[in-house]
Formats: structure tokens, sequence, C-alpha cells
């Protein structure tokens, strides 16, 4: 899951500035699920932000509030075209990728990020994520047991642990766990401790051509892949 | 003006607003088995906020005669009550007796019109013939209820010893009645329904109980001293003092007997027993009314059964074999079967006889009999096998309760209305669901674990000597702390739509009674069995996906919210500060009221149903309102479940930190527990509410200067 945090509400306040009629548009995905951007946050956000304009006594926005299932799909968003037609700007709280796709839809519409999309993770415990996926596009995850060295070492090295480990943890901060120990043990107890004898190359991230794309389609002339 | 629930694009918002004004709740164990299925929970839960008058509202709506049901029901409620599985259940019938006295149901006043011309006679004056006038009444139909004995009631007045129902209590009701206009005919026995019909009345309602005492069928029955237990009951209930003697025997194990014995007791008899055939466990009297007959010096025999009574020397000789339990038998209680070689004898002055009572029918009345000497009806209709002819109560029933012979009543109110206006019978459909199911072992492993509390009794020293109630009334207190314990069963939280949810899992997390779960195909269930309806899953739901199954529940804090705020901006006092406080016991029980500072001081209460239920965006929109200052106030250790203080501690963290980041101070808002004692909750809020009168007054003076 994409997982980000809402922004400062000063930020968001200086950004919808220029804006008299904004609609604050929640994504009933991701951002409900990390507590950034569901119905409960569009609706939070939305009483803050009149709170903010009744106390400072500046500002005459008029604000609407929806929340659509997921903003990446121009589907979903075609359901709300004709409120958007009546506002100023958006204030969408769905990742990155939903603004875009905001932007995609609406060619003459200001849309304005109002989270800041960190990674892709999961739940620790209600209300905690941790980050676990670089989409590096070329998974390893076989050789380190099931644990990803890209997001969970510091340094993101191929080849650990490196001299900063100490009892298991990571020599920029003791509250973290090093990765590299974390697959050593993981592969001891699989039996599988040959992998960390292999060595692999280093990566460079740069090169990955930009931007993606993956299709499923298979193409018409069903001369496909082989 | 406040977050509400906005519609959607996802094409539910439609549904969702439907949804919002519907009850899903389901009825509770205790209302489906009550005979008048009352609003039991409802009225608990009136009590528990201390609004008391509601709750006698809501108790007179499904019941004629609350006061006579708050002393004598038999609450097969507090049975069914799901409190049971985790320690004892509600103390139901208590609650109601607090209701009917603190909510001043003697003050009711009843009133009906006559709207229909044709006349309806009720055979019999007990608590079926009178629910039945009362409703015919209400329906405008002239009623005549005919009584055979001098004074109304049935067995109320003449077999329910007055000790555990006063008889002022009975007054008023049966005054009540003539009130709406009911004509009540005493010393008039019914031989004849032909004569009441060429009377011109054009329907009969039979309910004539059943007051015959079954015979005991052992030798030497007919002996001078031996006395039906129901005759007993109802010569000393008609003023007389028959004379017992020393030593009085009772025997049976229903309530007639515990009345008859405990009666004897008050009569100043010195020694009164009981002869039981079965033992304690299969009593059918009251464990309460056992229990207090043990008090007072009954001596209670199990498993002993008299075989033969002799009379010698103007005394009785009784024999008795004990009894061991062998195979159940129909009615799924264990059989007594004598043992053989165990005779014994008693000397007793007196053995009165309580083993059952029959329907007494003159012939005359030509309707069919069954078993038990019964009157059979059609159980939806209520008709007999005469045109017009409608039975309901013991007569029909045999020997059962007031309840029962009260919702005969009422039926047949109604049947009888359909008659007259030759209408099908309205067979009134539940629409509601029942719940159904018991509460999981991990579900009640979570639940605080708080004792019953009994109403107050008289000691057995006090209560013996005559016949004053036995059984007193609550205080406000405990009746509030006791109906606090109500686990608000079948109105808990419910998904609006799975489409919605977004499966975050959020619910299934934080459930202080792991109620949520995932069911097979990935979906959460919130089952309706299990949930005890605190609210803290939907104020916590990102995707806004969960509410409460009454429409009341779900809009309470915003509406209360809403007026208050009104009110509050239209005052003339500034600052103002609004505090959301739990209104159970009308701001909690005790500690909490000294938090009522009056509007004048400028503090808003909005009274809300448990804290937990308080949102973060209801505390911003009392900010956006103008409030300079906001706190939330809960109960603490009186609190259902133990996490309510860490939700809402959670939301004030959240709001402080809206707060500071739209440039206000976060000390603005501010979460109270009570602890032991309202003195310290009360300096705590003076403190609070100086320290806002402070920055509300920095505030204005930087105004000033900025402009
Ligand atoms: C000692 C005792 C204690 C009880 N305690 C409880 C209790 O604690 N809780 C509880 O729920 N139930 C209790 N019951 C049961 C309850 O009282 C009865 O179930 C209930 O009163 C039945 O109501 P009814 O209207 O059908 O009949 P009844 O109350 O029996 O009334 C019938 C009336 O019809 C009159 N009548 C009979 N024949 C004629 C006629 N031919 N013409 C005119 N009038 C006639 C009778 O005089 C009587 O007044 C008790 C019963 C007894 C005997
Ligand atoms: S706990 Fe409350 S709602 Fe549930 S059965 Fe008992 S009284 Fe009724």
């Amino acid at each position: 899951m994409i997982v980000a945090e809402q922004k400062h509400l000063e930020e968001i306040r200086r950004m919808i500035a220029p804006y008299d009629k904004v609609v604050i548009l929640g994504c009933g995905t991701c951002m409900t699920v990390c507590d950034a951007g569901g119905e409960r946050e569009v609706s939070f956000l939305h009483s803050a932000l009149r709170l903010a304009q009744a106390k400072s006594g500046d500002g005459t926005h008029s604000f609407l509030e929806y929340t659509v299932k997921r903003q990446c799909d121009p589907e979903f968003i075609d359901l709300i075209a004709d409120k958007v037609s009546e506002v100023d700007a958006i204030l969408s709280l769905g990742c990155g990728i939903g603004v875009q796709a905001l932007a995609e839809r609406f060619p003459d519409m200001t849309v304005l990020p109002g989270v800041n999309t960190s990674f892709m993770g999961m739940a620790k415990e209600s209300g905690v994520w941790d980050e676990r996926c670089a989409a590096c596009g070329d998974c390893r995850l076989e050789a380190t047991a099931g644990i990803c060295p890209i997001t969970r070492c510091t340094k993101g090295i191929l080849n650990g642990p490196c001299a900063g480990t100490k009892n298991g943890k990571c020599e920029a901060s003791k509250d973290m766990d090093c990765a590299w120990i974390l697959i050593y043990k993981r592969l001891e107890r699989l039996q599988q401790l040959e992998k960390m004898r292999r060595y692999y190359p280093p990566r460079n991230f740069r090169a990955i051509p930009r931007p993606k794309r993956i299709t499923s389609k298979i193409s018409s002339t069903g001369e496909e892949n082989g | 003006m406040y977050s509400s629930t906005t519609d959607n694009a996802w094409g539910y918002q439609t549904d969702k607003v439907k949804k919002s004004s519907f009850d899903h709740s389901l009825m509770p164990p205790c209302q489906a088995v009550c005979p008048l299925r009352m609003e039991i929970r409802e009225y608990v839960d009136l009590v528990a906020q201390g609004r008391i008058m509601e709750a006698l509202r809501v108790i007179r709506d499904g019941n004629p005669f609350p006061s006579i049901c708050a002393y004598v029901c038999t609450h097969p409620c507090e049975e069914a009550c799901r409190r049971n599985q985790v320690d004892k259940p509600i103390a139901i019938r208590a609650l109601k007796r607090f209701a009917v006295e603190f909510g001043g149901d003697r003050m009711v006043y009843a009133e009906a019109d006559t709207t229909h011309s044709e006349k309806v006679a009720i055979v019999g004056s007990g608590p079926a013939g009178m629910a039945c006038a009362y409703y015919l009444r209400k329906l405008g139909y002239p009623v005549t209820v005919f009584e055979a004995h001098s004074e109304v009631g049935g067995m109320l007045r003449v077999g329910i010893p007055q000790y555990r129902l006063p008889r002022e209590v009975l007054n008023t009701e049966v005054q009540r009645l003539a009130q709406m206009g009911v004509e009540i005919r005493t010393n008039t026995r019914v031989v004849s329904l032909d004569l009441l019909f060429d009377m011109g009345y054009k329907a009969v309602f039979i309910t004539i109980g059943a007051h015959q005492s079954i015979r005991m069928g052992i030798e030497g029955e007919d002996s001078p001293g031996v006395i039906d237990g129901a005759t007993f009951l109802r010569e000393v209930n008609l003023g007389l003092k028959p004379s017992l003697g020393e030593r009085v025997a009772v025997v049976g194990g229903g309530n007639v007997a515990i009345d008859a014995a405990r009666t004897a007791l008050r009569l100043g008899v010195r020694k009164v027993s009981i002869f039981y055939r079965r033992s304690r466990a299969e009593m059918p009297a009251d464990p309460s009314e056992i229990e207090q007959a043990l008090e007072e010096g009954i001596n209670i025999l199990f498993l002993v059964a008299p075989i033969r009574v002799k009379r010698r020397n103007a005394r009785l000789s009784v024999t008795c074999i004990k009894m061991e339990l062998g195979e159940p038998d129909a009615s799924g209680r264990r059989q007594p079967v004598p043992i053989k070689g165990s005779e014994f004898n008693r000397q007793v002055d007196a053995l009165l006889t309580a083993i059952g009572q029959a329907p007494q029918m003159p012939s005359d009345f030509k309707v069919r009999i069954g078993r038990g000497s019964t009157i059979q009806v059609d159980p939806v209709t209520l008709t007999t096998n005469r045109v017009g002819v409608f039975a309901g109560g013991d007569a029909v029933t045999g020997p059962a309760t007031v309840t029962q012979a009260l919702g005969a009543g009422r039926l047949a109110a109604s049947r009888i209305d359909d008659y007259l206006r030759h209408r099908y019978p309205r067979v009134e459909k539940e629409t509601r669901e029942v719940l159904v199911g018991d509460l999981l072992p991990e579900t009640i492993e979570m639940i605080r674990k708080i004792g019953r509390l009994e109403p107050p009794i008289l000691s057995p020293e006090a209560r013996t000597g005559d016949f004053k109630a036995v059984e007193l009334v609550y205080d406000w207190t405990t009746a509030v702390n006791e109906s606090r314990r109500c686990l608000r069963c079948g109105m808990g939280a419910e998904i609006t739509s799975q489409d919605k949810c977004a499966t975050c899992l959020t619910c299934l997390r934080i459930c202080p009674y792991n109620v949520p779960h995932l069911d097979a195909s990935g979906a959460i269930q919130i089952p309706s069995d299990q949930c005890l309806a605190c609210g803290i899953c939907i104020a916590e739901c990102p995707a806004k996906a969960i509410i409460l199954r009454k429409p009341y529940d779900r809009r309470q804090i915003t509406e209360e919210l809403h007026h208050i705020l009104k009110s509050a901006a239209e005052s003339k006092f500034k600052p103002f500060i609004v505090g959301f406080c739990c209104q159970y016991g009308l701001f909690g029980t005790g500690t909490l009221s000294g938090l009522w500072r009056e509007s004048v001081a400028g503090i808003w209460i909005v009274p809300v149903l448990c804290v937990a239920r308080v949102e973060a965006d209801h505390l911003l929109s009392a900010f956006e309102m103008g409030a300079e200052g906001v706190f939330i106030a809960g109960c603490g250790e009186q609190c259902a479940r133990e996490n309510t203080a860490y939700w809402v501690n959670q939301r004030v963290g959240k709001v402080r930190k809206a707060l500071m980041q739209i440039g206000l101070q976060p000390e603005r808002v501010r979460a109270f527990t009570s602890g032991a004692t309202d003195v310290e909750i009360s300096k705590e809020l003076d403190t609070f509410i100086e320290q806002i009168g402070g920055l509300y007054l920095t505030s204005t003076i930087m105004q000033e200067v900025k402009s």
C-alpha cells in the first residue's frame, strides 16, 4: 500500500490562498487506510480549514468535500466531474498518483497535493506504518530471505552487512534493526546461508528508464514476448 | 455547518441517507421474552442517563399498569438478560419500580373519549380484564367490568399478599380505570353470557382466572384444618384473620405456596414449614422469594410429600414420605419418586395446600373447555367457540403471570376492536429482527465486571410483624449505576456498505471487545450479537463507513452540539467554553455533576452517551462556532470500558496538533477523567476556565493593539 502524510496546515492554506472555491477530494483506497486522506480526514481538514479561516479573519474560501473510491482511475474521477466544474481548485488528498490522474482528467483545473506521498509499506500496528518496497523493478527478495535491503538498510547496500552493524542494530540509529543481520538470521533459520556467500553486483538506480510502463495486453499481431 | 457526512461520489450517498434514518437495531432478548414486549433496553438506558420522566413514558407506552408490574412481575427479562453471561442480569424490575416512583407515575392522568356505541362486557377484573378494559376505553368503546368479589383486581387483590403489592398501588390503577370511564360492577358474578348479550353487550371477554384449588387426592384431605391456599390468601386479603394455631405446614413449591407460608407467618403462626416434593433447583417459585422466606425462618422440606392426614385431638397428624428424583417428565423436570419405608409424621395445627389452581367455569357459559378446565381459544383471534365471546388470562392458560394476563388483555382489546369493526384481525408483524446468540467467551472476557446492585429490602425482623412492603426502592445513584450495567444488546455498530469500507482493519485492531473480524471473503464483519455499541470504531474509521444501528444514536452529538452552539452564540456571555460530558447519570454519576456550571458562567455542556463517541471533528466544530475552549469529561472508573480515556486523549491530541498549526494555543482543548471525588475535577475545571479566560483576554488585547 502507498503511505502518505497530510501536509502541514500552513502549507495547505498557502497553496489554496488564490482560490475561492476549493474541493477537498479524498481517496477511498490507500489514503483511507493510512489515515492521510479518507473521508474522515477530508472532513477533519475541512473543519480545520474553516476554523483557521474563522480565527485569522482573512480568506473567504468556500469548501466542498468528496471522497472517491480511487483517484488513480479515471472512471472513478468521472463520477465527480460535474462537481469539479463548480470549483476553482482541487485539493487532493490522494497520493501523488491521484493528483496526477486528476490533472490529466481536468486539463483546465488546478490540482493541489494535500499529502506528502512517502513510501510503499505496511501497518506495523494500528496507526503506525513502515516502508517495505522501493519499486526498484528488479526484485531480489528471493536471495535476501524476503527482507528488502534497499528499503530496510539505511544505506541500501546489496552485499551487507557493513562495518557499521552493532548488536544487530544499525550505526545510523540504535533503534533501527540492521537489515542485513535480519537477513542473515532468517537465512540461517531457513538453512539457506549459502545465499550470503553470493556477490551481487551494484546496481545503478539512475539507469532505470523512466517513466516505466507495464502492459498486460497481448499485442494483436500475436507474436508476443516468446 | 459541521463536517456532516458528506454525500459521496460512489453512488451510495442516497443509500446512506436512507440508511441513516433507519432503525437497524435488533430486538434484545429481554424484550423478546417479555409478554408485553416492553422497550426495556430503552428505558434502562434513559434511567442510566438520569432521564427518569422519559423512562416512565417509554414504560407507560408498553404497559397499562407499570406500577403493578414494578412490584410483582416475574421478570422473565432478567432470566433472558445477556448480562447473565457476564456476571448477573440487570435488575430490570427494580429499575422499573425506580422509574415509576421517581417519575411520578401516580400523577399520570388517564382519559378516554367514547367514540363507538358498541358496549363490551368483561367478566373478571384481574389484570387481563383490567388491561382489556384500559385499551378498549382508549379505543373509544363503552366498557363494563363484572367482578364476583367485592373488590377489583383478581389475584392482584385476593391472591398476591400486600407485603408484595401494597394495595395503594393497585387502588391507584383501579381509580385510573374509573377515571377513564370504565364501568365497574363488583359483587356481580356472571352466570350466563346470553344474559349479557340480552343486556345489549356486543362482545364479551372472559377473564375469570384460575381460582379453584387442585386437590391433593390423599386420605384425610377433607379433615377440618386442611385449607386450600388460594382460599386462605383470599380470606386474608379480603380482611379476615383466620386463626391457624401454632404450627402450620404448606404443601407446594410455587409462588402461592411461598405466599401462603409467609402470610401465615405474618398472622402470628410460630412455626411454618413447606413440603415440596422436588429439590430446590426445580422449585418454580421465584428464587429471591424462596430466599426471603428462608430468611424469615420458614423451614422448607425438600423432596417430601404428604400421603395421609389424620385429625387427632384438634391437631393434624400428617404422614409424609421422602422422595428422590427419577427420570424427567413431560415438563422436563425430574419426576419425584417415593422412597419406600421413608414415611415420617408431623404434627401441625393446619395444613395449607397450594399445588395449583384451575378455572371454575359456570356451566351456562357454554364455551368449549380443554385441558385442565381451561377455555379453548384461537391463539391469534382469542375467540372461543361462541360468536362475539373472547377469552384470555389464567382462564385460558391455567395459572400464569400478571404480564401474560396483561398481554392477553391488550391483545383481546385489539381483537375485539377488529371484530366490532368487521375487520380481519390485524396481525402485527415484528419488523425488527430478534437478537439471538450468546456472547462469545472472548467478548465476555473484555467486559468490565460490575456486580448487580440489589434494591434494599426490609430486614426479616422489620417485615414479618405485619404486611409492610418487603422490597424498597433504589436511591437515584444506585439506580443509575445499576442501569449503566446494561450491555445495550443489539444496538451496536454496522458497516454502512462494504463498498465504502476500505478494509483498513482499524476497527478490528482497536475494538475493546475484539468484535470485528474478517470473513472468509476478506470483508469486515461486525456481528450484531457481540457489538456493545461503545462507538469507538465509528469515530476512528477513516472511511466513515461505520454507523450505530439506532438513528438517534447516530445524530445525538451533532444535534446536541448544534443546539448548544446556537444558544451559546446568542448568549451575551463571552468567552464561552463547550464541554462534552458523559450524559450517564446526568454528566456521569455523582462525580461529573460538579461540572454543571449553568450557562451563565459561559460553560455549555453537550451531553454525550459516553465520551468514546466524541469525534475530533466535533471538537473543531465547537471552536469554529466561537468556543474559546473545549473540554471532554468522562467517567473514569464508572465507564463501561477501560480504554475510553485512551481514545479521548488520542482525539484531543489530534485536535491540539491542528490548533497549533492554525496558530491557536493547544491548551484550549482538554480531557478530564473523573477521579474519586468531584472536588478534584471541579478544581481542575476551574483552573481550565481561568486559563481560557486569560487566553481570551490576551487575544482581545492583541486584536485591539493590531487595529
Ligand atoms: C398467591 C398468588 C401469587 C401470585 N404472584 C404472582 C406474582 O408475583 N407475579 C405474577 O406475575 N403473577 C403472580 N400470580 C399469578 C397472577 O396473579 C395471575 O396469573 C393473574 O392474576 C391472572 O390474571 P387474570 O386476569 O387472568 O385472572 P385473575 O387475576 O384470577 O382474575 C380473575 C377475576 O375474575 C373474577 N371472576 C371469576 N369468575 C367470575 C364470574 N363468573 N363473574 C365475575 N367475575 C368472576 C375473579 O373473582 C377474579 O377477580 C400469583 C397468583 C397467586 C394466586
Ligand atoms: S443487557 Fe440490557 S439490553 Fe441486554 S438483555 Fe440485559 S437489559 Fe436487555
